[in-house]
């Protein structure tokens, strides 16, 4: 485990705005920021968020179910930039953005302060004038990329510029646990050559998988482990645990 | 029409996460060479001829005409395919693909449990691994059709998330995908979803509507004046409807789902002014959705059109106006299969019920020496717990009760 706190890897930490509520998605923020986290990054839960496993998919249905607005969302990234000046990336799906229409969707998030926008399903060549939309308000659009990707489509993304890629280490939906292997590891290696830099997620659950990333990339990104993490304080603690419970888990990531 | 268009006006098109892109290129490439191949055409007529027993006949429906006094009413028997409807052409030609793309397993979607047997049927026959995955409300609704599939060999995954009905089942299917897309096919059955699914859909599809062209020309009538199908995500219609789009006529009708009547979560009706563009599930289209975009609940008594999207080339044909929208509540749907089954012998599955519903209203609506053709999509044997129980609910209870029973 690290020893040399000056060193530490970079942590890209997820959570869900109106998860278990608006009130305890804030208090989760707080947490997360607290135990060290670099930066945020805060889903915007949609009804059928087919990219994502079993965890996070019930995550966003209870939050909708207690009524989630995505206008709320946007308010919460206001206050938790109040509390805190760390970099806060909004993740959602296309539905929502195309719904706001796509640069009212990226001027709306940098007004509330967020630092970049992570939408999986709008891609390079078919994003609905996503880049350019990011480009225009001064936000950093973060291309999802997985290994496999081709050499020349991998070059086609880059020309948009990006400040940060997203290499999902597997394919497959966010949950389980992903083996770090010669080829995510070796394609991490592929992204050094383009200016970007690069935060790296998917299944990350251990300190020790975060020690093993630190020589590839910039970040690591732990999703669906501080969700359950979360799930698992405000069933036992009540939503006093929720700040507490993220705070652990980003301690417990970085190996403190 | 191209057999490969990727957008329909503004619909359409492909929004996937970067991890299904290669593999829908290899599907949209493998799609355009399968079906320029006469060796795999001909594959697929003989399969259709031998297995889904194709052609379907087109029946001149004269007692229901006479009865209501108004235009003929012809009606294409899909539901005599192999199997109880028109899935079987679609996952058909599918499951020849996928087996030409050398995959070993076949993972699909299914709402009314039509598409599933369908797929399985298929899977069985050309030797493919197959699981299904359904709604848990649909599989309560559908129970008949997850025991076929289960004889088929097939795994049926129950679908837990959302609202536990078909749009639940397809974001799980593409779950399973983006993992397994190595060596697994997602035969997808509608006409929707990212490209090439909606043109391969319809293409595969197509062979219900030149059918009935050959079945016209040779019967007495003279002209077709409007064709009528159901339309859930779509598959059943645009493959009816296909070679007369580009033509200005016959009148094309399609029916959603009414459900209990208006307002938020009773029926399905997307191309009414209740409907919005939006992208979900990887194609933008016409959607039931709230102010935020999100996806709303939908009803119908019929588990196929109960889903909140439509395939984005109807969603162009309606709005351009070469296709006419109408809707049929359950209630009508239910007097549409009493009617057509006194009236004609046969029985309409909930989904075709609402066509015929439609088709009712417009024989009187058109008058005399006009002809109609409607797409009888399925048949209702599924639907005997739902007909059963709203037609004749006491006696069937009883009866349930006594078999429950008897079974030890
Ligand atoms: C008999 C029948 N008709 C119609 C449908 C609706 O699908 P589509 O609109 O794709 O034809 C279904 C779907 O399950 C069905 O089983």
């Amino acid at each position: 485990m690290m020893k040399d706190t000056a060193e530490k890897m970079k942590l890209v930490t997820h959570f869900i705005a109106g998860y278990p509520s608006l009130e305890a998605s804030f208090d989760t923020a707080k947490g997360l920021i607290d135990g060290g986290a670099y930066a945020l990054e805060m889903q915007m839960p949609f009804s059928d968020p087919s990219a994502d496993g079993p965890v996070i998919e019930s995550a966003c249905r209870k939050a909708l179910e207690a009524g989630f607005r995505v206008g709320e969302g946007f308010k919460l990234i206001e206050r938790i930039k109040a509390y805190a000046d760390v970099p806060l990336y909004v993740m959602s799906y296309s539905a929502l953005v195309f719904n706001m229409v796509v640069q009212g969707f990226a001027d709306r998030a940098l007004a509330a302060g967020a630092a970049g926008l992570i939408i999986p399903d709008l891609t390079p060549g078919t994003d609905e004038g996503l880049y350019e939309a990011g480009r225009r308000a001064g936000i950093d659009v973060v291309p999802v990329v997985v290994p496999g990707v081709s050499d020349e489509r991998l070059s086609e993304i880059m020309a948009e510029k990006p400040d940060w890629v997203y290499l999902a280490l597997r394919s497959g939906i966010t949950g389980s646990y992903t083996e770090l292997d010669a080829e995510n590891l070796g394609f991490l290696d592929r992204l050094k050559k383009y200016d970007a830099k690069i935060m790296a997620g998917f299944g990350i659950c251990t300190p020790e998988q975060i020690e093993t990333l630190k020589p590839h990339c910039d970040a690591a990104i732990a999703g669906s482990f501080i969700v359950n993490r979360l799930s698992e304080a405000s069933t036992e603690k009540g939503g006093s645990g929720i700040m507490h419970a993220a705070k652990d888990a980003v301690e417990y990531l970085l190996g403190e | 029409m191209d057999k490969y268009n990727n957008f329909f006006g503004d619909f359409g098109g492909r929004y996937v996460p970067e991890v299904l892109r290669a593999p829908l290129i290899e599907l949209e490439n493998a799609y355009k060479d399968a079906v320029e191949d006469p060796d795999f055409l001909a594959e697929l007529a003989e399969f259709q001829h031998t297995f889904i027993g194709r052609p379907t006949p087109l029946l001149h429906a004269v007692n229901a005409s006479t009865e209501l006094g108004g235009a003929d009413i012809y009606i294409k028997l899909e539901g005599l395919a192999n199997t109880g409807a028109h899935k079987i052409n679609n996952a058909a030609g599918q499951a020849l693909l996928a087996k030409r793309m050398g995959k070993k397993r076949i993972i699909a979607e299914t709402g009314a449990g039509q598409h599933g047997v369908a797929t399985a049927s298929a899977c069985a026959k050309l030797g493919l691994e197959c699981v299904i995955y359904m709604g848990t409300e649909d599989i309560r609704r559908q129970r008949p059709n997850v025991y076929w599939m289960e004889l088929f060999g097939a795994e049926v995954r129950g679908v837990e998330s959302g609202s536990r009905t078909l749009k639940d089942a397809v974001n799980e299917a593409f779950r399973d995908w983006t993992a397994s897309y190595r060596d697994t096919h997602y035969l997808l059955g509608s006409a929707l979803g990212p490209s090439p699914f909606p043109d391969m859909v319809r293409e595969f599809q197509s062979v219900i509507g030149n059918e009935v062209s050959e079945q016209f020309a040779a019967s007495e009538a003279e002209q077709i004046d409007a064709m009528v199908a159901c339309v859930g995500g779509g598959s059943n219609a645009i493959g009816f409807f296909s070679p007369y789009i580009e033509a200005g006529a016959p009148r094309l009708i399609g029916v959603e789902a009414g459900g209990r009547g208006e307002g938020r979560g009773n029926n399905a009706v997307r191309m009414d002014d209740t409907g919005r563009p939006g992208i979900v599930q990887g194609y933008k289209s016409c959607f039931l959705l709230d102010e935020d975009g999100q996806v709303l609940p939908t009803h119908s008594i019929s588990a196929g059109l109960d889903y909140p999207g439509i395939g984005p080339q109807l969603a162009e044909l309606g709005r351009s106006g070469r296709l006419e929208f109408q809707s049929a509540t359950d209630d009508e749907a239910l007097e549409a299969l009493k009617f057509f089954a006194r009236t004609e012998g046969i029985i309409f599955a909930m989904e075709s019920a609402h066509a015929g519903a439609a088709a009712i209203g417009l024989a009187k609506e058109l008058g005399k020496g006009r002809n109609i053709v409607v797409n009888m999509s399925g048949r209702g044997d599924k639907d005997i717990f739902i007909s059963a129980a709203a037609l004749d609910g006491a006696n069937w209870k009883d009866f349930l009760q006594e078999e429950a029973g008897r079974i030890r």
